[in-house]
């Protein structure tokens, strides 16, 4: 095992606290949506590093792992996704025995 | 640390210690195996005695034998204990515990400990369940559709629940333990198109078990803490969805089918290619059709939301992807008939298993394409069709093949032959019992019957009656298998290493195994199911006494 | 220096074991992501239905404090790796203290969260038990509050674990047990350490970060 330089974890680090400086203080500053798009892709970055250095995904794992790693990462997206595919269009394409329109003005939705 | 060839054979895995505690210590597969296979048992006819409650019940239109809160208990206990604590271990805890690292050429599995541990956390989930029966049962059905399992249900709906979530950690470690012995822990020479089907099956079933089984323990803790706090995320008047617990719900439980056939599958092509005499058709099609039905079978979960309030444009792209599910499971029984093709065949106990697996699979897998067209599916949900379409592929298919496996390995495991004519007489009684009991569930939920109710319209009456006694049937065959292989203990005929004269590596060590499975280390050179009339004249295929 | 630990008696060489231990690692985070999976659904669910209320609650957060943690958990994934590093070149003093940084710094996580919840008491957030808030958004406050006490709940129980674990592994380091003869335990504890850290990451933006500019 040859493990990189303490400065090379070190470099990590920083550019993780870097990071978290980025989104917590981007978040003060109103970009509408792009605000949580960008918290999510900084949080991604962040795990990336992690798992990439800190978690030595990148050099000394073997190509399954990576595999089991993107794998489950997969199965989450797809709950997601197909999950997400019933809420995007349940009011523009509800069943015919669903709840019509003006009945769901009551209600805590 | 490799074993040395010995002057004297090495005890059997059963003669290494003859007490309790050697048993309830071990870290041998072989006797967690064993010790999986007696609790699973003993879970299987608890589940069937609800279920003989519930054809007695369903005999005549009435309620006579229980009113409809015991008759919802009764359905909902049927089916906690046959999914979870039967049907979802029997095949890969039993047969897969036992036969895997055998089949690979390894000592044991990757993590033996691990493996005994998941014995006892099932144990523990069963004794929840167990509790939950003595405290009055729960009624949610097996289900635990919310709101009425965390706002309306008066049963034992949080015990229950913990019991599932504590067995499901034992299915976790479990398929976890068998990943990475397949990749870690083959033998010299076994490549991965080298593994017989069985392994290939679960493998597959163990990656469904690893990826879905925790989404099953985080909705049955919301549902816990809905029920108990009442706060959370499915409860309408709380601004929460009950779909929100339904997609959770079954993009664990469809998987699940998956983890209670794939293994099945994985014994009916040992079973067949043995009594065929032929290697398998089409070896890395089978293969890739395990996989396939493996990764498809995380897309289509919304199957059992037709009806459910779920929007239309999700219900047709479930619809669609649930229709590609069955070609890979359509390939399999393409290729086990073509292994059949002309193939010498015995149609002995283990192989009348496996054709019946065959057929009533087929049967139970087309009638799931009727449920998934949309249309269709808005007439025969929660309807008998329904009911009997299941339980032909989780009995005629998976119990089947689960008897088949057990029948076929018996030797393997025990050293003894169990009595053929009976066995078969058994598989017979089995197949037409099954037949009678639930084929005219499809034509009752076709006229209309629903399901999970204790009465009914008595125009329905005649097909309700054929299927109890149909009922009666299955049970007398179920028993025997218990008198004679329980019989066979004691007065079977001994076993040799390879009675069947079958190809795999499990029948190259002496029956039963030692508790390192081989002296030295095997290194494969063959290909799998190298069947072939120059081997069956070496040595004719058919029972051969331990010399 | 310390004896040659054994290879367990599956295996064939210390190379297989070491194998199947960082697989069988992957695998078992591989199941806690899919277990903390459905509440992040729950999650967005509630972000999309609710996208008003979930921001004025969220707006409730510490965010200081929340900012805080992350630093601390970030840090200790950093001393984790060199304690993980350390014990592959050898060093027992280097890889207790590095164990012994990272278990501290995960308690002072959990004593910073304690910190925030004592303040959610305080200020009547915490669902179901004391929970008062008024407005057409109060529903959804209190399904965000839900949803933020089981989440990071369930992720200090699993910080709790991991700091026990590491903690453990430090007094075994002391003792010299780690080296390059043997550290799988230090690397395995470090990977479930890592996802631990991995899951705060994310939990972070989502809880304390919605609409900040408010």
């Amino acid at each position: 095992m040859n493990p990189a330089p303490v400065r090379a974890y070190v470099g990590v680090w920083i550019a993780l606290l870097a990071l978290l400086a980025l989104t917590a203080g981007s978040a003060f500053v109103n970009l509408g949506a792009w605000n949580s798009v960008a918290n999510l892709v900084i949080a991604a970055a962040k795990a990336l590093l992690v798992a990439a250095f800190f978690m030595h995904l990148r050099r000394h794992a073997s190509a399954l792992v990576r595999v089991f790693a993107a794998a489950a990462l997969f199965t989450l997206a797809l709950l997601f996704a197909l999950s997400g595919a019933d809420y995007a269009t349940r009011h523009i394409a509800p069943v015919p025995w669903s709840e019509p329109a003006s009945a769901t003005q009551s209600s805590s939705r | 640390m490799s074993a040395v060839s010995p002057a004297v054979p090495a005890p059997s895995y059963v003669g290494e210690g003859y007490t309790l505690r050697s048993w309830l210590t071990t870290h041998d597969h072989k006797r967690i195996a064993v010790l999986y296979a007696i609790a699973i048992t003993a879970f299987f006819f608890i589940g069937g005695a609800a279920a003989t409650m519930i054809r007695l019940e369903l005999a005549t239109p009435q309620a006579d034998l229980v009113q409809a809160d015991t008759y919802n208990k009764l359905f909902t206990i049927h089916g906690v204990i046959m999914v979870w604590f039967f049907l979802i271990p029997s095949i890969p805890a039993t047969l897969g515990n036992f036969l895997m690292p055998l089949m690979i050429g390894a000592r044991d599995l990757a993590f033996p400990r691990l493996n005994l541990a998941s014995w006892y956390i099932y144990v523990a989930g069963g004794v929840f369940t167990v509790a939950t029966l003595i405290a009055g049962g729960v009624d949610t059905g097996w289900t635990f559709y919310t709101p009425y399992s965390t706002m309306f249900s008066n049963t034992n709906v949080i015990l229950a629940a913990a019991g599932v979530f504590i067995t499901g950690f034992s299915s976790i470690l479990t398929g976890l333990n068998f990943i990475v012995t397949v990749h870690k822990m083959r033998a010299p020479g076994m490549t991965w198109f080298r593994l017989p089907l069985f392994v290939w099956a679960h493998y597959a079933t163990s990656v469904i078990l690893v990826l879905a089984t925790p989404v099953l323990a985080m909705t049955l803790v919301l549902i816990a803490a809905e029920r108990l706090l009442h706060v959370g995320v499915f409860d309408p008047a709380l601004g929460g969805d009950p779909l929100l617990f339904q997609h959770l719900f079954w993009f664990y439980s469809h998987p699940a089918v998956y983890i209670m056939v794939l293994p099945a599958m994985g014994v009916a092509s040992e079973i067949i290619t043995c009594f065929a005499r032929k290697r398998v058709f089409g070896y890395r099609f089978m293969a890739y059709a395990i996989l396939g039905i493996a990764t498809i079978g995380f897309l289509v979960w919304g199957h059992h939301m037709f009806v459910s309030g779920q929007s239309m444009y999700a219900g047709m792209v479930f619809s669609v992807l649930s229709f590609m599910v069955a070609v890979p499971s359509a390939i399999k029984v393409f290729n086990w008939t073509a292994t059949l093709y002309k193939g010498s065949i015995t149609f002995s106990a283990p192989m009348l298993y496996a054709l019946g697996f065959v057929g009533l699979f087929m049967i139970g897998g087309m009638t799931g394409l009727f449920l998934a067209a949309l249309a269709l599916d808005v007439h025969l949900t929660d309807t008998y069709f329904v009911v009997a379409h299941f339980h032909y592929i989780m009995v005629g298919g998976s119990v089947m093949a689960y008897l088949g496996g057990i029948h076929y390995w018996w030797p393997k495991a025990t050293g003894r032959l169990y009595p053929e004519m009976w066995a078969r007489v058994a598989a017979v009684i089995i197949f037409a019992g099954f037949n009678l009991t639930f084929f005219p569930q499809y034509l009752l939920g076709y006229y209309g019957m629903p399901r999970r109710y204790h009465v009914y319209p008595p125009e329905f009456t005649v097909l309700n009656v054929l299927s109890s006694a149909g009922a009666s049937i299955l049970a007398v065959g179920y028993l025997l298998p218990l008198a004679y292989l329980a019989w066979s203990l004691f007065r079977g005929e001994k076993a040799g290493a390879n009675p069947w004269n079958a190809c795999g590596l499990e029948w190259t060590t002496p029956s039963p195994p030692p508790k390192d499975n081989f002296a030295v280390t095997p290194t494969v050179t063959e290909e799998p199911y190298a069947y072939s009339p120059e081997r069956d004249a070496e040595m004719p295929g058919g029972k051969i006494a331990q010399k | 220096m310390s004896a040659v630990h054994p290879i367990a008696e599956q295996f064939e060489t210390r190379e297989q074991q070491r194998e199947a231990d960082s697989l069988g690692t992957w695998v078992f985070l591989a199941t806690e992501i899919m277990f903390f999976g459905p509440l992040l659904l729950a999650y967005l669910y509630g972000r999309t239905h609710y996208g008003e209320g979930f921001a004025i609650a969220s707006g409730h957060t510490h965010v200081g404090l929340g900012t805080l943690n992350t630093a601390l958990l970030l840090t200790s994934s950093l001393t984790m790796a060199l304690a993980v590093r350390s014990s592959w070149i050898g060093g027992r003093r280097a890889v207790t203290l590095l164990l012994a940084a990272t278990a501290a710094l995960g308690i002072a996580f959990l004593v910073v969260k304690g910190i925030e919840y004592r303040k959610e008491w305080e200020e009547a957030l915490v669902p179901p038990f004391r929970f008062v808030f008024s407005g057409e958004h109060a529903r959804a406050v209190e399904v965000f509050y839900w949803l933020y006490f089981l989440t990071t709940g369930l992720h200090a129980l699993h910080l709790t674990i991991g700091v026990a674990l590491v903690a453990w592994l430090a007094l075994r380091a002391r003792r010299g047990e780690f080296g390059p003869h043997y550290h799988a335990p230090v690397e395995m504890t470090g990977l479930y350490w890592h996802f631990v850290d991995i899951v705060w990451i994310f939990l972070y933006p989502l809880i304390y970060l919605l609409e900040r500019w408010r």
